[in-house]
């Protein structure tokens, strides 16, 4: 008799049937009724119904048929509740049951049934089982207390079973100890700031004791959790590795993986020079290349993690290149996956063997894989600079088979090498234009196109060539259309006689005839330029291009460094932070590798997702007047002197960046969203700066001035007088005049509030609307007095810079909302924007040269600044006081050049040059940054120091 | 962690669907969105991990059907795959076969095991040895009952001649029914070998690898211990030679848990005590360096004759030693685009040649092939508008092999012993065999 028949039974009765046999007093029958059932529930048929019926058969000493039972609870109890009432006390009994398996049985089915009632009497059993002689009896408990967490966290923590679960952690049997881990691991998760699984070097201890007697899942789970902790020095991380490598020889590829994942963590923390170190990047090889030995489904999540191990540590795998070649039997994603990662390797030490394998890709049947190789070859080109004139040659070999999409491939590519190496293998261009008919994809038509105009002056035939392009025009795709526009022009730029009539046709295709906003931008903005100065015309079209970066598909550092946390995960197969794809925030941590130079800091404040979103409107505001009806919802925090905060930081992931400007994005930096800097928190300022960072590095007569600097304050800063912000006759009497002032490293905003009026004051608080660089206040406005009628007071309020951003026009402005016992009231003042200026302002000189090269010319802005009588000297000592560094002087026929450099708080570097004649008051400031809006108020800021 | 786990038959069908964590989520029609994806999936994507919203399938294919693992939180794929590879491994040793009758026949058996394999998304244990304890359900065996089987099991007692040898079929059988019904005690030891070699048109050997594995399928309940002799040269990583001459060398070795190894570095004895069913003991791997020659190589000669026809004239020798024999050779080529038709000149009748238009390749068939003799075939290949670049589309050659009864490696099981000793006719098979992976020779 066999099972299958299970499944073929869909008479009517069916039900009735089944409950028939259910309550047979045959054993045997019993069994077979509630095989029966499991099979319908199986397949999706409803047999809810028979629940009474087999909780009646619970009570027996068959286990099979209890086993049978149980499952069948568990998928049903959660529908039927009350029904599952009726088990429970059979649940209970077998809780104390003789044979530890029945025990077992029954705590770890008790677990899965979700019922809140249930979950009451699950308590006691739960306990003794905890406690239990039998290890298989606790190790299931151990799971059964994360399941019991799941439906009702609160119960755990008050019945004390956390406690015991840790206690766990040191318990004999290797089982226990692995799903003790797990299940506290778990549990943490959900619990992102409770230390329970309080990781210190006792725990760590035990842990890797553990691990040597765990079976192959245990290891997984203990590793896993000892990638959680951060040892205290190296010395620690050393000792944790040593005792870890021995798993990289393991048969499971998991704990190998996870084995990986601790040691490319606490290697961070090794310095580089010790000999371990070597060691351990030496071990760390044959197991990855193990790893490409299984299943083609191991192979891929392998690849994608190498690949991630690559990007982090070449020196791991650079001599194991070959195993990277491809079988012709892997499967294609494997090959592309290999395909990449032989690339990430490739190095002047093998880059012949790599072309070499390459070339054979290149002739393979599969489609895909082709593409992917001729590809590759141009990447290798660019990557190896002495292997480029190789690479080249193997392209126009490859090109000489006429294989259609090799050929377009190999020309895309060649477009590459040519801006990579400009001027150096035009020679190949006339084998590339015996192709030109043969192009049919739009990538390679547009690259074909941007050859021929890059190179017009040396192909005589390049207006033949374009003009057979445009006859096309309209059927073309849009990438395909602007590098025409382009080319043509370029190619009249360089050969204005003969193309005169080219370039004015393709002028009114692309205006004319052009539905496309970009085409027909283009084309005017070309026409234009032509048509009013046709020699400015030729320093922008034909201007020099940058080079294209040498890897242009790294993956982003900080990403990797937070996948290198996530080795495999699925973060790891996805390329993507867990964050991306993990529903909620819940449990979601953002990792970091900690560096051995690093401080402590090496696990990110969770990303909660605070529910506090602050109630601005998240409006722009458009003038003075109009401001009050908006802001009137504002909700000020109450005058306590140690109250909480205003709510106003968190909420700054919210619409933020919805109402930035795509030309602004850059000015946010990288910090908007749980940046480091939300852990310092609004209660206290950011730590001070030593007041000796301020001193100037170099010059003998800096120095002096600078020990006549005290009380934190720096000489020479430039402290704008207070102006008046809020007069007393639009506030109801209060008067507010203030400044800005940079001391020590904080941002502080000074005050004088006066009253005018005849009544006391009080109640003061005070908030930010959204600006451009994050300022809002770091504490509670500190006035503690009341203030009565004509009494003014002093207050100073420490500012951070983590609050919510939003563009503001001009850049600097603030807006401030102030409340006091009368009313709300509203300001707008200008901020010095050298308050921003950080202390580490100072840029290296190699880096000036290759920042300032590297910022695009038009990102550039000039400015004169008028009646300055200061020598360069001076003034460079003056701007030193708002921290803008002078890095170097340069004198040219008389002329003194600065160059300087100042960082912004969101990270942002601004490069000047300033330009002083001997004798003539007018000084020239050149400014360079990658967000050139807020040139502008640097350079006001130029003035307003060098004139004070 | 493991939120679901289902199997399904390569038709959809829901086989086994276990909410292990029973953490209440999605419901069941996660198998039909499953099937729907991974049957709609484009060929060059991965298959491996594949993401519904928050719902992460990870699977892998055995014996026909669908293994599926869900999860919702960022966990390893590497153990779900590793575990559902195991999965498989497991309901095949407990129920013979890994078939989607066998798995439906054994639904509450692998119900039983589901149950104490992973709690809660948790993996327990998959140790046989552990799991014996705890499983209650007899296998069901899906064989048919027939005449021929009975043949082979020694009809009336006799030891036929049939029985000496181990029919391929003997491995895969319940191992509980050799605890229950008191099968025949056997043991199986194969040493499996995958080369993957790369010959370069110059006759180079660009590439060399060795895969290979110890796999013990043992059917003695009452066996405590083995212990399995390697060879005595046998040594692990560059620099470790013992003694002169062919020392057998591997790069990497990784043991099974269970395997003991305290007299491996003197004497090179694996010790284990072996689990019911098919385990792999050891694992390792050569790279760069065959202690021999490479068992294939080609001398092609290829050209464009006076009408414009593709001649190929191909010499294969086998190096291998004289008295073993390559077994279902199959090579293949790859011919330039617009092949029409080909004729073809052979060296000897057992071979066969075809021009596969679909694949564009010839393949030639050599059904065996001795170590230390040369075959040779002549194809003329029309191709119309055959052009000399075309000439580079030839190649490279494929091959696919099996050496069986050799070990590229040279590594050998030199005894196998048994403790305590076995009473009655203990059968013990030592089986060798090497696959080709990859053998591709350049042209």
């Amino acid at each position: 008799m066999t099972d299958s028949k299970y499944f073929t039974t869909t008479k009517k009765g069916e039900i009735f049937e089944l409950k028939a046999e259910l309550n047979s007093d045959k054993k045997e029958k019993k069994k077979e009724a509630v095989k029966k059932v499991i099979a319908s529930m199986t397949v999706g048929k409803d047999v809810s119904a028979l629940f009474p019926d087999v909780v009646n058969c619970m009570q027996t000493d068959n286990l099979e048929l209890k086993k049978l039972v149980y499952l069948y609870l568990m998928n049903y109890a959660k529908s039927q509740p009350d029904m599952a009432i009726m088990a429970v006390n059979t649940f209970v009994k077998d809780c104390e049951d003789l044979n530890p398996l029945i025990r077992a049985l029954a705590v770890r089915t008790m677990g899965c049934i979700r019922v809140d009632k249930i979950t009451e009497y699950l308590c006691e059993p739960l306990r003794k089982c905890l406690k239990d002689e039998d290890p298989y009896v606790r190790k299931t408990a151990a799971v059964c207390v994360a399941k019991l967490h799941d439906i009702n966290a609160q119960l755990v923590e008050d019945q004390g079973f956390l406690d015991t679960l840790k206690d766990l952690i040191s318990d004999s049997n290797p089982m226990v100890v692995a799903n003790a881990v797990a299940a506290l691991s778990e549990i943490a998760e959900s619990h992102p700031n409770s230390n329970l699984l309080d990781l210190n070097p006792q725990t760590i201890n035990k842990l890797l004791t553990a691990l040597n007697e765990c079976t192959e899942w245990g290891q997984i789970f203990i590793l896993d959790c000892l990638a959680n902790y951060s040892p205290r020095d190296d010395r620690e991380s050393q000792s944790i590795c040593e005792r870890v490598t021995p798993r990289l020889s393991h048969a499971n590829s998991a704990v190998v993986l996870s084995a990986v994942k601790v040691l490319m963590k606490f290697m961070e923390m090794l310095p580089k020079d010790l000999d371990y170190y070597g060691t351990l990047l030496k071990k760390l090889a044959p197991p990855l290349v193990t790893l490409l030995s299984a299943e083609p489904e191991l192979q891929y999540v392998a690849l994608r993690n190498i690949n991630l191990i690559v990007q982090r540590r070449p020196e791991i795998l650079k001599h194991e290149m070959k195993v990277f070649f491809v079988k012709y039997n892997d499967p294609i994603y494997v090959k592309l996956e290999k395909l990449d990662i032989m690339i990430r390797l490739a190095s002047q030490a093998n880059i012949a063997q790599v072309l070499a394998e390459l070339k054979e890709y290149a002739t393979e049947v599969d489609v895909d894989f082709v593409r992917k190789a001729v590809r590759a070859i141009g990447r290798c080109a660019i990557k190896v600079e002495q292997s480029a004139e190789r690479c080249v040659s193997t392209l126009l070999d490859l090109i000489q088979t006429k294989v259609n999409y090799v050929v377009q491939e190999a020309i895309v590519v060649i477009k590459d090498i040519f801006r990579k190496y400009p001027n150096k293998y035009e020679s190949v261009i006339a084998t590339l234009c015996e192709h030109l008919e043969s192009l049919d994809e739009p990538e390679a038509r547009a690259a074909m196109i941007w050859i021929v105009g890059e190179y017009a002056e040396r192909i005589d035939n390049a207006d033949e060539l374009l003009e057979s392009f445009l006859e096309g025009f309209h059927d073309e795709s849009t990438q395909v259309q602007l590098q025409l526009l382009t080319a043509i022009v370029k190619l009249f730029l360089k050969k204005p006689t003969e193309t005169q009539e080219l370039v004015q046709q393709v002028l009114s295709l692309a205006t004319q005839d052009s539905d496309n906003p970009d085409l027909r931008d283009r084309g005017y903005i070309y026409w234009r330029l032509l048509s009013t100065d046709p020699v400015a015309a030729k320093e922008v079209v034909l201007a020099e291009k940058p080079l294209i970066s040498e890897e242009t598909d790294l993956i982003e550092p900080t990403l990797l460094e937070e996948l290198i946390c996530h080795i495999g995960t699925l973060a790891s197969v996805y390329h993507k932070p867990p964050s991306a794809f993990v529903e909620g925030s819940r449990g979601v941590q953002h990792k970091r590798l900690t560096s051995s130079a690093g401080s402590g800091e090496s696990v990110e404040s969770p990303d909660t997702g605070s529910a506090a979103v602050s109630e601005a409107p998240p409006t722009v505001i458009p003038s003075q007047g109009d401001l009050l009806g908006d802001l009137l919802n504002l909700d000020l925090t109450p005058p306590t002197s140690t109250g909480p905060p205003p709510t106003t930081a968190p909420g700054m992931q919210l619409g933020a960046m919805d109402l930035l400007g795509g030309g602004l994005d850059s000015l946010l930096g990288g910090d908007i969203g749980g940046s480091p800097a939300m852990g310092t928190g609004f209660g206290a300022p950011p730590a001070a700066m030593p007041a000796s960072f301020n001193a100037p590095i170099s010059g003998g007569l800096d120095d002096l001035f600078d020990l006549g600097g005290g009380g934190g304050l720096t000489m020479g800063t430039y402290i704008p007088p207070k102006s008046v912000w809020l007069p007393a006759m639009k506030a109801k009497g209060l008067e507010i005049s203030g400044t800005f002032v940079r001391r020590s490293g904080v941002i502080q905003m000074e005050m004088t509030l006066n009253n005018k009026a005849m009544s006391v004051m009080s109640d003061f608080a005070i908030q930010f609307n959204r600006n451009s660089f994050g300022l809002a206040p770091a504490g509670p406005l500190q006035i503690l007095t009341p203030i009565s009628p004509n009494q003014s007071i002093e207050a100073a309020l420490p500012l951070s810079t983590v609050g919510p951003v939003m563009k503001m026009e001009p850049l600097n402005n603030l807006q401030v909302a102030v409340k006091n016992n009368i009313d709300v009231f509203y300001f707008s003042c200008q901020y010095p924007i050298s308050m921003l200026f950080l202390e580490d302002g100072k840029m290296e000189r190699q880096v000036f040269l290759a920042t300032w090269k590297d910022i695009p010319n038009e990102n550039e802005s000039q400015f004169q600044i008028k009646d300055c009588h200061l020598n360069s000297d001076a003034a460079s000592n003056k701007l030193q006081g708002s921290n803008i560094f002078t890095i170097a002087k340069r004198t040219v026929e008389g002329q003194d050049m600065l160059y300087q450099s100042m960082k912004l708080t969101n990270g942002i570097w601004v490069l000047a040059e300033l330009r002083v004649q001997a004798g003539n008051p007018n000084y020239t400031i050149s400014l360079k940054c990658r967000a050139p809006e807020v040139s502008q108020c640097v350079f006001q800021n130029y003035e307003t120091v060098l004139k004070n | 962690m493991i939120s679901q786990l289902f199997i399904l038959s390569s038709k959809g069908d829901n086989l086994i669907y276990k909410d292990s964590s029973v953490r209440g989520e999605a419901g069941s029609d996660v198998i039909n969105v499953f099937y729907e994806k991974v049957t709609a999936l484009p060929g060059d994507q991965p298959p491996v991990v594949m993401n519904h919203g928050d719902l992460h399938f990870v699977h892998v294919r055995q014996g026909g059907l669908y293994w599926v693992a869900t999860t919702t939180a960022d966990s390893s794929p590497f153990s779900i795959i590793e575990f559902l590879n195991r999965l498989a491994s497991l309901v095949k040793d407990y129920c013979g076969d890994l078939t989607e009758k066998a798995v439906q026949m054994n639904f509450a058996l692998i119900y039983e095991l589901l149950d104490e394999v992973v709690d809660y998304g948790y993996v327990q244990s998959m140790s046989s040895d552990v799991l014996k304890n705890f499983i209650q359900t007899e296998a069901v065996s899906p064989r048919p009952f027939s005449l021929f089987q009975l043949s082979n099991v020694g009809l009336f007692g006799a030891e036929t001649q049939q029985s000496k040898v181990a029919p391929s079929s003997a491995a895969s059988r319940p191992i509980q029914s050799s605890r229950e019904q008191g099968g025949k005690s056997e043991i199986f030891v194969d040493v499996i070998e995958r080369m993957s070699v790369v010959i370069g048109s110059n006759g180079v050997l660009m590439k060399a690898d060795v895969e290979g594995e110890i796999k013990v399928k043992c059917y003695m309940p009452n066996c405590s211990e083995m212990r399995i002799g390697l060879n005595e040269e046998f040594s692990i990583g560059k620099s470790q030679l013992r003694g002169y001459g062919a020392a057998v060398r591997v790069d990497e070795v990784s043991f099974h848990q269970a395997v003991k190894l305290d007299e491996f570095d003197s004497s090179r004895i694996l010790r284990l005590s072996p689990s019911q069913g098919e385990q792999t003991v050891m694992q390792y791997q050569l790279s760069d360096v065959l202690p021999s020659a490479p068992p294939f190589r080609l001398f092609p000669t290829i050209e464009r004759d006076s009408g414009g026809k593709l001649l190929m004239y191909l010499k294969l020798r086998c190096d291998l030693p004289p008295k073993s024999a390559a077994i279902n050779l199959c090579a293949s080529i790859p011919v330039p685009k617009g092949s029409v038709s080909m004729s073809l000149e052979l060296s000897s009748p057992d071979q066969s040649a075809e021009l596969k238009l679909q694949s564009r390749s010839i393949e030639w068939t050599i059904p065996r092939f001795p170590g230390g003799t040369q075959l040779s075939a002549l194809f003329k290949v029309e191709v119309p508008g055959l052009s000399p670049s075309s000439l580079m589309e030839v190649g490279p050659m494929v091959l696919n092999f099996e050496l069986p009864k050799l070990t590229v490696s040279g590594l050998q099981v030199r005894f196998l012993r048994l403790s305590p000793v076995q009473p009655g006719p203990a059968q013990r098979w030592v089986r060798y065999v090497t696959h080709s992976d990859s053998y591709i020779l350049r042209i």
